[in-house]
């Protein structure tokens, strides 16, 4: 059961404060949304939670453990896995090496053939299995999305930060993102995904986080949030009585699952 | 097809190391070069596991050669071991013997020692194997100093590091002339002082192919710790560094440790490399750690293929003989070409060719087809596989 603790977090690049005293707690496999305009400080903060960044003032805690001191590879084996806003797979690696390096990472004893089982395994939850001795570098953009989420799936942190998972992504295989973020968060595991996907956001979560310049401006349930009239002012800087408009439509039915 | 896979590279292993086994009766007179191009070959093929595979583009790997050699040629210079104390020169006890170090302040202390110590007791040079396995300590210190060092630096600013840091090694050799010889060079011991028997058959300390044998010897260990070094957790773990420091650490993998323990094992094979080298040549110069010849082994790992450490050794050995067999002048008509400064033109014309249209270098590409021949249609198989057994979904 997941425990994170954010106090007071603030990140100065040089005067200019990119996350401003963001404090908020996670208790369990929430699963939670973070939105916010552009440049309101969201991947900031999620470098500052996975150790990419460090924080000019603030603490975090992950189950007990002060983590914001610790460098990035810590925190991942402590359990927090995280994707990024444009994809990172390792393109001159196959897909089974792509698979293979988080779990190998996180078993530091372990040989590659016992992982070799749990790697097909999840390609073939993500429908990825017939690529497994491709390079990287050959998969779609889509499929890279997949194979980042697969890799995660390897690492198996308690708690998951998804950077824009819907962004650029045929409704075919987001649909199978859907599946991945439900079926993973029954299975415990606590959720932080950022997105401009309005609908698709609003439908996942359960809670939602909202920030502008900088600042941690709304925190709770999406129908709360989505009539908070600050957030409606300070996200979109508009008073109209439908701001969240759909961006892509998506399998409801894939959620109520 | 897996099975087939490992046969393939097991006849590729016993049919190149029976091709260099026999190449001494192929080329008996061009046993100096192959000794030469097997250095090169470790070189490179270092070289591409760290940059290649590493992504850590360092000019330094040849300094940690010349580490390696210049502590081998110092040792020996410097170095004696003696049965009982000397009370002269500066000693350290060790194992019943003492480690005597002949300074440049009292060069003759030895000399004068040898009155005063008891009648029967020995001085001796250590053997060249020690020397070497010296220089490969200090080039793995060195390499795990430089690695922690540069642990935060990238591409442009890694490469000017080790290209300062090699510069100023160069620089300092060449300046103690005291110690080290300066330009002049560094005179060290055959390989084999007394000579040796192989198969029955006495060889001298001149002789060609005990070197040779040495330097195979080490170029096949070195290749086989570095291919098992590629397939193993580390191999994967610094590939996924060259591909994204930041991903790589965000799921788990210790940027910091992998970097530098690739220096250290990178700078202590081109340290062994250097060390054999120098016991071979018999006289090192400074000029061994030239950017230029740095380069040259650059230019061999990108021309065989700085992501293939075979691609890169069989570039190295190819271009070493090459280059050799170019050093005749070309003669048309009237018209001679001194080949000994035009070889290079021709080289570095290769190299040009190759970073415009072969990225991979020229060997990789051809064991990549055969080390992946089947795959793409085995991808498209399964995928169509899949099609047929779920048809609304489309491929």
């Amino acid at each position: 059961m997941i425990e994170l603790d954010v106090n007071n977090v603030s990140k100065n690049f040089g005067g200019l404060l990119a996350v401003n005293h963001v404090s908020f707690q996670v208790r369990g496999p929430e699963l939670i949304g973070l939105i916010g305009p552009n440049g309101a400080g969201k991947t900031t903060l999620t470098n500052l939670l996975s150790g990419a960044l460090k924080p000019t003032n603030g603490t975090i805690y992950m189950n007990g453990q002060r983590i914001d001191v610790l460098p990035p590879y810590k925190i991942a084996r402590a359990g927090l896995g995280r994707t990024f806003q444009v994809t990172r797979a390792f393109r001159r690696m196959t897909v089974l090496e792509n698979l293979l390096v988080p779990a190998l990472a996180m078993h530091p004893t372990a040989r590659q053939g016992q992982f070799i089982k749990k790697a097909r395994e999840v390609a073939e939850f993500l429908t990825i299995d017939h690529l497994l001795n491709e390079y990287a570098r050959a998969l779609s953009g889509g499929q890279q999305k997949l194979l980042e989420l697969g890799r995660l799936l390897m690492l198996d942190p308690d708690f998951i930060i998804l950077d824009e998972p819907f962004a650029g992504v045929h409704p075919k295989l987001m649909e199978i993102i859907y599946e991945y973020i439900i079926e993973t968060n029954k299975q415990g595991k606590a959720f932080l995904i950022i997105s401009h996907d309005m609908e698709t956001i609003f439908t996942l979560s359960k809670r939602l986080l909202v920030m502008a310049f900088g600042k941690l401006i709304a925190d709770g349930p999406p129908e709360e949030v989505k009539h908070d009239p600050a957030v409606i002012e300070a996200y979109l800087g508009s008073d109209s009585d439908e701001p969240w408009k759909p961006v892509r439509k998506v399998k409801k039915e894939v959620v109520a699952a | 097809m897996r099975g087939n896979m490992r046969l393939l590279k097991t006849l590729t292993w016993v049919v190149g190391t029976g091709f260099l086994l026999i190449l001494p009766w192929l080329i008996p007179t061009r046993m100096h070069v192959a000794v030469i191009a097997l250095y090169y070959a470790i070189l490179a093929s270092s070289w591409a596991l760290l940059a290649g595979y590493g992504g850590q583009f360092s000019f330094a790997h040849m300094a940690f050669a010349g580490l390696g050699a210049y502590t081998a040629g110092l040792i020996g210079k410097f170095v004696r071991l003696t049965s009982a104390p000397t009370q002269t020169c500066f000693e350290v006890p060790l194992g019943g013997w003492w480690m005597v170090i002949q300074d440049t302040a009292s060069p003759t202390c030895l000399e004068q020692a040898k009155a005063t110590m008891p009648v029967g007791s020995l001085i001796v040079k250590l053997p060249p194997w020690a020397d070497i396995v010296a220089g490969i300590l200090i080039g793995g210190l060195f390499g795990l100093l430089i690695g922690a060092l540069v642990l935060r630096l990238r591409r442009t600013y890694l490469a000017l590091f080790t290209i300062a840091f090699a510069e100023i090694l160069r620089t300092v050799v060449n300046a103690e002339r005291d110690i080290t010889g300066g330009p002049g060079g560094l005179k060290l011991d055959p390989l084999f002082p007394n000579g040796v028997t192989l198969l029955g058959h006495e060889f001298g300390p001149a002789d060609k192919l005990p070197p040779y044998l040495l330097m195979l010897a080490l170029f096949l260990a070195s290749l086989g710790l570095m291919y098992w070094l590629a397939g193993s957790r580390f191999g994967l773990f610094i590939r996924s560094i060259r591909e994204d420091e930041e991903a790589a650490a965000s799921l788990g993998v210790n940027v910091v440790r992998y970097k530098i323990l690739l220096f250290t094992v990178t700078a202590m094979i081109a340290a062994a490399a250097g060390g054999v080298y120098a016991h071979f040549v018999r006289v090192i110069a400074p000029n061994m750690m030239v950017i230029k010849e740095m380069s040259v082994v650059i230019a061999m790992a990108v021309i065989g293929g700085m992501e293939s450490l075979l691609g890169a050794a069989i570039g190295a050995i190819l271009i070493e003989f090459a280059l050799e067999q170019l050093r005749n002048d070309i003669t048309v008509g009237s018209f001679t070409l001194n080949m000994a400064d035009w070889r290079l033109v021709v080289f570095g014309a290769l190299l040009m060719i190759t970073l415009r249209f072969w990225g991979n270098g020229l060997i990789y590409p051809i064991i990549q087809r055969i080390t992946r021949r089947g795959v793409a249609e085995e991808t498209v198989a399964k995928r169509l596989q899949a099609a047929s057994a779920n048809p609304e979904e489309g491929p």
